[in-house]
């Protein structure tokens, strides 16, 4: 599945390249299309039309098909096809593998911290509150989205697309060609990946943390209820033996602590239906259907019988 | 409730809210700087040679994001990403350029419809029903007679001959080879001229300059 999403994001990049280097009106990921029909970035749509003040048909018609479309599957666009993601892992390549191993042994112990934690809490999980998702709240990409809309407003035209790495990107591929094929010399042939470098270390995490296109399809991802990972929990592992797993939170592209929603950094609605957790799952418990409702837990389950009697006996009964 | 209360120190330390303080700060840096960046609009843009439907540079610059589609969708190849001398902001707005080619409004492609409006869509490029190529001005024809073949009595007049609208006249100044002249009023800066002037190829009279003898320029907004 990881190969099948790079091939369809990469696939797609190096199509739309072709689409630049051959001169063809198929646009970039920012305005992509031919003729009469055209889909915009959804950011982009709003950004430029508050900013000309116009209300453009193909800016709308844009807006509506990408909104329902966030509200089906979420955040998608960023598991599939945005190509930022493809130059993260380009970039991961050069990490070490130490400092890679590092990393992933961290979050291991963070998510296996977490469940002991839950799991020897002694609750019965269908009394307590904390495995269920955590009330949405805005995070730093919201406050990224709140100055890329403040400064528009403020100035008259959208800001935040001459940053855009998705932008940066495409732009690169537009003056390296021109480079070689016009031998049109411009210091933007080193500046704008210059740019895009510059931002990809500056803002490590970009996606997770300050993509102001994330944030707004966070907001829209609110609304969303397909294909949202749910966990059987009669074959979840955590929950039918007691015992910590949390694989599918270790592996999340999206941060999300899949198995303990409440201690993601970041809630369900930023699934990008990778589907990493179902492929990191033993048990085969994970999946991504059709109708999935709010949370993970669906229904009272009952795991004290499980746990560890010494973490329960240093507890003081009853609480 | 036992665990908000009593055990707190217990929670793992990831805890639910986790956002952390550095984060917010950085994510704060972003949006100061994309203020900064947008105040850069009150230095100011030199003004530019912009496709059919982009001389209200007001809109275009409200209204375009940089998706790139019409300079794909020039059949002449004529439409180019503007580079950083025009200006911070405008970096990647869609700027002319006449090296090999000009604007005849589509109309050996498209019957005289400009494509590039019709990619456009943003509607950053857009014109009102009532323009034609003869009133849109894209920017103003100005030889230089210090390069100019002409003015060295080659009688050359390739531009002459290229010129669509009649904008190029060629006067005989007391005897010379005739010379071109631009008549101010007819010209629209599609430039024909300027994609055939030969100033800086033609062998040994080739000038030493970096431009044509016959380039287009943007019109200064008074
Ligand atoms: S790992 Fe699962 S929960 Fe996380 S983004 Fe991928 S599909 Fe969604
Ligand atoms: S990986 Fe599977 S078994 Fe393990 S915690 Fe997640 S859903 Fe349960
Ligand atoms: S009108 Fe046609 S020839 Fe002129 S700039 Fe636009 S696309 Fe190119
Ligand atoms: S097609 Fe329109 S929005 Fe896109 S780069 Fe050209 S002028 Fe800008
Ligand atoms: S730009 Fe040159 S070719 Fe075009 S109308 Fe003006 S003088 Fe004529």
């Amino acid at each position: 599945m990881d190969k099948l999403r790079i091939a369809v994001s990469g696939g797609l990049f190096a199509l739309l390249s072709i689409g630049i280097v051959a001169g063809l009106s198929t646009g970039t990921l920012s305005g992509f299309g031919w003729d009469a029909f055209s889909l915009l970035c959804p950011f982009g749509a709003v950004t430029s039309m508050i900013a000309a003040h116009l209300v453009v048909p193909r800016g709308v018609v844009s807006l509506v098909l990408m909104v329902a479309f966030i509200a089906v599957f979420g955040r998608a666009f960023c598991g599939w096809v945005c190509p930022v993601p493809l130059g993260k892992r380009i970039s991961g390549f050069f990490k070490s593998a130490n400092r890679r191993k590092v990393e992933q042994d961290e979050r291991r112990e963070r998510m296996l911290d977490i469940a002991r934690h839950q799991l020897s809490c002694g609750t019965e999980c269908s009394e307590c509150a904390s495995c269920k998702q955590r009330r949405a709240k805005l995070d730093s990409r919201h406050v990224v989205l709140g100055g890329a809309l403040l400064s528009t407003v403020a100035f008259g035209f959208p800001v935040f697309c001459i940053v855009c790495p998705i932008g940066l990107a495409f732009a690169t591929v537009l003056l390296v060609w021109r480079l070689f094929a016009n031998g049109d010399v411009s210091i933007l042939v080193v500046a704008v990946p210059a740019l895009l470098v510059l931002e990809a270390t500056l803002l490590r995490k970009w996606c997770a943390r300050f993509c102001p296109l994330a944030a707004f399809m966070n907001l829209i991802g609110r609304f969303n209820r397909t294909f949202r990972p749910v966990i059987d929990e009669s074959k979840c592992i955590e929950s039918v033996s007691g015992r910590p797993c949390s694989r599918c939170s270790m592996v999340c592209e999206a941060e999300i602590n899949v198995r303990h929603p409440e201690f993601g950094e970041r809630t369900l609605d930023d699934c990008t239906r990778c589907r990493a957790c179902v492929e990191a799952c033993p048990a085969g418990a994970l999946s991504l259907p059709l109708r999935s409702g709010r949370g993970v837990q669906e229904g009272p389950v009952t795991i004290e019988d499980n746990v560890d009697p010494s973490v329960l006996a240093s507890k003081p009964a009853g609480e | 409730m036992s665990m908000e209360d009593g055990k707190k120190g217990a929670r793992p330390a990831v805890d639910a809210a986790a956002v952390s303080r550095r984060t917010l700060m950085a994510a704060a840096g972003c949006s100061v700087a994309l203020m900064g960046l947008g105040a850069l609009k009150y230095a100011g843009t030199p003004a530019q040679l912009r496709p059919p439907g982009g001389q209200d540079e007001e809109r275009l610059m409200a209204a375009c994001i940089r998706c790139q589609k019409c300079f794909g969708a020039c059949p002449r190849r004529i439409i180019v990403p503007a580079k950083l001398e025009s200006g911070v902001l405008s970096v990647r707005t869609p700027v002319l350029s006449f090296d090999d080619s000009y604007c005849d409004w589509c109309a050996e492609e498209n019957g005289g419809v400009p494509l590039c409006v019709s990619a456009c869509p943003t509607e950053a490029l857009h014109l009102p029903p009532e323009a034609t190529a003869e009133k849109t001005i894209i920017g103003m024809a100005k030889i230089d007679q210090k390069t100019c073949l002409a003015f060295r009595d080659t009688g050359c007049r390739y531009c002459y001959d290229a010129c669509p609208y009649d904008a190029i006249e060629l006067r005989t100044d007391d005897g010379t080879n005739p010379r071109p002249y631009i008549i101010e009023d007819r010209c629209n800066g599609c430039g024909a001229c300027e994609s055939v002037c030969v100033s800086l190829t033609a062998g040994a009279l080739a000038s030493s300059a970096s431009e044509r003898a016959v380039v287009i320029r943007p019109i200064e907004k008074a």
